[in-house]
């Protein structure tokens, strides 16, 4: 569904994504593992066109999409989902949802997006007016997914959802996750807590100092006894 | 840097024996040095420290006025008026400075243009009139320098240049002094982020508070130099088209890349002067001329330069 | 006395409202793209010289009515162009803030200027909106005073309206509140700052047409209302919409009985005192953000 060749990207003179080539098959969890600070997340912005520089190829649905704006990337289905979240502050939950659905492709689907989310996360349905500012932690992690999804995206970039959350609510973040890709959408996931995310993902990347060091199955990933380190050393 | 400084002040020291004779010529080169002493200021203040002050020819006109005020006044020698206008301009500046401490940006811009905008009515007024102002018609008979025998007056272009010179070789060489030293890097750093320089233990309180008394000080003094040359003022000065001229030096020259801003001076100076036909329409190119900088030279000369030459040679220019 | 009175505050109320609609215009671009137009006031009159054109030139058929509409979507497209041209090139930089506000100035002077060959640098006078007045016993309030101040509030409320009700205003609200969140669920950006520099720019526009039928257009004549609006946004709080009218009909009422007692002359002063004094006591204003 989403494949990178060769992929490159600079943040003014740093160099941070080399080469990095990787797919994603439609339906399917990819997981992205690494260090911090080594390019996950860049990963991620790359895809959906929100870092400045980048070379080599993005392909998605068969059609080339590096260096496409943002907003197209959001209007053929591809939504970022933020680790610090990025919500709008000032504004009601509802109203954070109803911009989720701003793009093109997402309009004529708000109705329909707008029940599944409130479906998907009940206590957001009974804060629609809260402010978002006023939400904790979890509470505004499960706003940030639940705008992502009302762009109507079918794939999703989600960049560490469970960070600083406690270990519960983690669980019911990944139980989320598992709950959307079972309702159709493909899932690009940078995480770094290991134990329940391993089970979700179909396979797994791992990322070290900007180039691809690993690839495969979380079985395969769990036998790699240099990458225990970075299973365990998180 | 120093070398480009060297450079240009070196082909200035020796232009008069070329146009010596000619006093329209020797005017323009004298107002090309007390520009650049001005429009370098500002580079130190904008450039440098990243404070968007926008009055900048308030100081100015604050510091003309003062020295001339001081010197007809109090009856002191001009000399001796233009250091008091200096310090006066320097005591503006801190004022105006202080309330800027704690804002951002944009708001800094109008604090520092509101300045420049009740100037004129506030030099106008009858407070103003009563320090010796002159109100609407201005002051008219400003003593000129006396020194060692020679008088600094708009018939002495020649004696005049020469001071120039030396007041924009000073100016210049302590700004220059400013940028290098640990001040530099201090707004640099502060420029990067105020946290982060917060974290080096850099006060932004004092560094800001410093450059605007340092900048106006500098402009002040320049500033009561001018009066004393030209012999009279009026509130014209504070007319929006100089305002903007002063800025197309500085884009011209190049924003924080100083000495750009002395190229700038003296390039926009004559092209003014080359302007002067156009009569009516010149604050119109005046002001198509800034958008037009802007849009196309956005490191102004200097960033041309350096675009052009091979780096490390203007890398060499730039720092040597 | 009690009458004198009166009129110096109906004369506060009504430059009140012209004034709030204007800084809201203001407030409402560097809020959302942090942009600062020193051009403002040379848009203020261009409102008033296009109606000046349209009217006393043309000599157009229908007045006022048709003025205005002819009026928005030439501010809107002008402003919109001149945000596309000038200021979007600027933004991949990172001292934009600075070249901003420098092209913006020159632009003022540019535009003020080209008034002046134009038009001459004499002043213009527009007739009034409306003749007549209303008579409440001894108080005499005059039409045009009336609809000037129910015109720019009725524009302040719509576009408060906009902003909190339609799928563009809230757009504008998510770019100024998070531009990072905008732009990740695709809002384009580039286009938001535009529109917003339109429709500022015919907020100002329209309160130049409206004050010119009071106190005439002259080509240098936006400064008092750049600083003006500003001072409003600053005593209001940057962003705030009821801040913003707060400030203004009390910034107004403080023109009018300032100019009444002690002379015109005094006014920026008094603005300047009003304006030192808030950015020292409380810098973010009466009220802050949107709303």
């Amino acid at each position: 569904m989403l494949k990178t060749t060769d992929l490159n990207a600079y943040y003014d003179q740093f160099h941070v994504l080399h080469q990095v080539s990787c797919e994603v098959h439609e339906g399917e969890v990819v997981l992205m593992l690494g260090p911090n600070g080594h390019g996950k997340s860049t990963l991620l912005k790359s895809i959906c066109g929100l870092v400045h520089k980048v070379d080599g190829a993005i392909v998605y649905k068969g059609e080339a999409i590096t260096r496409l704006s943002t907003e197209k990337l959001v209007n053929r289905g591809i939504i970022y989902i933020a680790e610090n979240r990025e919500l709008f502050g000032e504004m009601t939950v509802l109203e954070n949802l109803k911009l989720g659905a701003y793009s093109r492709n997402a309009r004529k689907a708000e109705k329909k997006n707008l029940a599944r989310v409130f479906e998907l996360f009940p206590r957001l349905a009974t804060r629609k007016k809260q402010l978002a500012s006023t939400m904790s932690g979890g509470e505004a992690r499960m706003l940030a997914i639940a705008r992502g999804l009302m762009s109507n995206a079918d794939f999703l970039c989600i960049d560490e959802p469970s960070l600083g959350l406690q270990p519960n609510l983690r669980i019911e973040v990944f139980n989320i996750i598992r709950e959307i890709n079972r309702q159709g959408k493909t899932i690009l996931l940078v995480e770094q807590n290991i134990p329940q995310i391993a089970e979700l993902a179909g396979r797994i990347y791992v990322l070290e100092e900007g180039c691809i060091t690993f690839e495969g199955t979380p079985e395969a990933a769990a036998r790699e006894e240099r990458l225990k380190e970075i299973f365990l050393g998180m | 840097m120093s070398a480009t400084m060297a450079l240009v002040f070196g082909i200035m020291a020796v232009l008069p024996l070329f146009v010596g004779g000619t006093a329209h010529m020797m005017h323009i080169l004298i107002m090309c040095l007390i520009w650049a002493v001005v429009a370098s200021c500002w580079d130190l203040i904008m450039g440098f420290a990243g404070i968007f002050s926008f009055g900048q020819v308030a100081f100015f006109v604050i510091g003309a006025y003062a020295s001339a005020i001081f010197s007809i006044q109090l009856g002191i020698h001009p000399l001796a008026a233009m250091v008091l206008a200096g310090l006066v301009t320097a005591a503006a500046g801190v004022l105006v400075g202080l309330p800027c401490m704690r804002l951002k940006g944009a708001y800094i811009a109008l604090v520092t243009f509101a300045v420049h905008m009740i100037l004129e009515p506030f030099l106008k007024s009858g407070m103003g009139r009563a320090l010796g102002t002159g109100g609407t018609r201005g002051i008219l008979t400003i003593p000129p320098m006396e020194l060692f025998g020679i008088t600094f007056a708009a018939d002495n272009k020649i004696a005049v240049f020469y001071a120039a010179l030396a007041l924009a070789v000073i100016c210049s060489a302590i700004i220059m002094l400013v940028i290098r030293s640990s001040w530099g890097t201090a707004f640099l750093a502060l420029k990067d982020s105020q946290d982060f320089a917060a974290s080096l233990g850099v006060s932004a309180f004092k560094y800001k508070l410093a450059v605007f008394a340092l900048t106006s000080f500098l402009t002040g003094l320049v500033g009561g130099f001018y009066a004393h040359y030209i012999g009279m003022l009026s509130t014209r000065l504070l007319g929006i088209d100089l305002f903007v001229m002063l800025m197309i030096m500085l884009v011209l020259g190049g924003i924080g890349q100083f000495p750009g801003a002395i190229l700038g001076a003296i390039m926009t100076v004559i092209g003014n002067e080359m302007l002067a036909p156009l009569g009516a329409y010149r604050p119109l190119v005046l002001g198509a001329l800034v958008v037009v900088l802007v849009l196309l030279l956005p490191d102004g000369i200097m960033g041309l330069l350096r675009s052009l030459v091979p780096h490390k040679v203007a890398e060499q220019v730039r720092q040597g | 006395m009690i009458l004198e009175y009166l009129d110096v505050f109906i004369s506060g109320l009504t430059n009140g409202s012209v004034y709030a609609l204007m800084a809201v215009g203001l407030t409402l671009v560097y809020g959302v793209s942090k942009a600062f137009n020193f051009a403002y006031g040379s848009f203020y009159s261009l409102g008033g010289y296009f109606a000046w054109v349209l009217m006393v030139l043309v000599g157009l058929w229908g007045g006022y009515i048709v003025v205005f509409a002819l009026a928005v979507p030439f501010l809107m497209g002008f402003g919109f162009v001149t945000e596309k041209l000038i200021i979007a090139p600027l933004r991949k930089r990172s001292d934009w803030e600075v070249k901003v506000m420098m092209i913006t100035l020159g632009l003022a002077l540019f535009m003020d200027n080209g008034f002046q060959v134009l038009f001459g640098p004499r002043m213009k006078s527009l007739p009034p909106l409306m003749e007549g007045a209303v008579s409440l016993g001894d108080i005499y309030i005059a039409n045009q005073d009336i609809m000037i101040f129910v015109l720019s509030v009725s524009g302040i409320l719509a576009f408060r309206w906009v902003l909190n009700n339609t799928r563009i205003g809230m757009a504008v609200r998510a770019v100024a509140q998070n531009p990072a969140g905008a732009k990740i669920v695709g809002i384009p950006k580039n286009r938001i700052f535009a529109a917003t520099f339109g429709i500022s720019t015919v907020m100002v526009g329209v309160g130049g047409i409206l004050l010119a039928q009071k106190y005439f257009v002259s080509p240098m004549g936006g400064w008092d209302i750049l600083v003006k609006s500003w001072v409003i946004t600053a005593f209001g709080g940057m962003g705030s919409i009821r801040g913003g009218l707060l400030a203004a009909f009390i910034l107004g009422m403080l023109e009018a009985f300032v100019g009444y007692w002690f002379g015109l002359s005094w006014v920026l002063f008094a603005l300047f005192a009003v304006l030192l004094t808030t950015l020292a006591i409380r810098p973010q204003g009466l009220m802050g953000k949107w709303g």
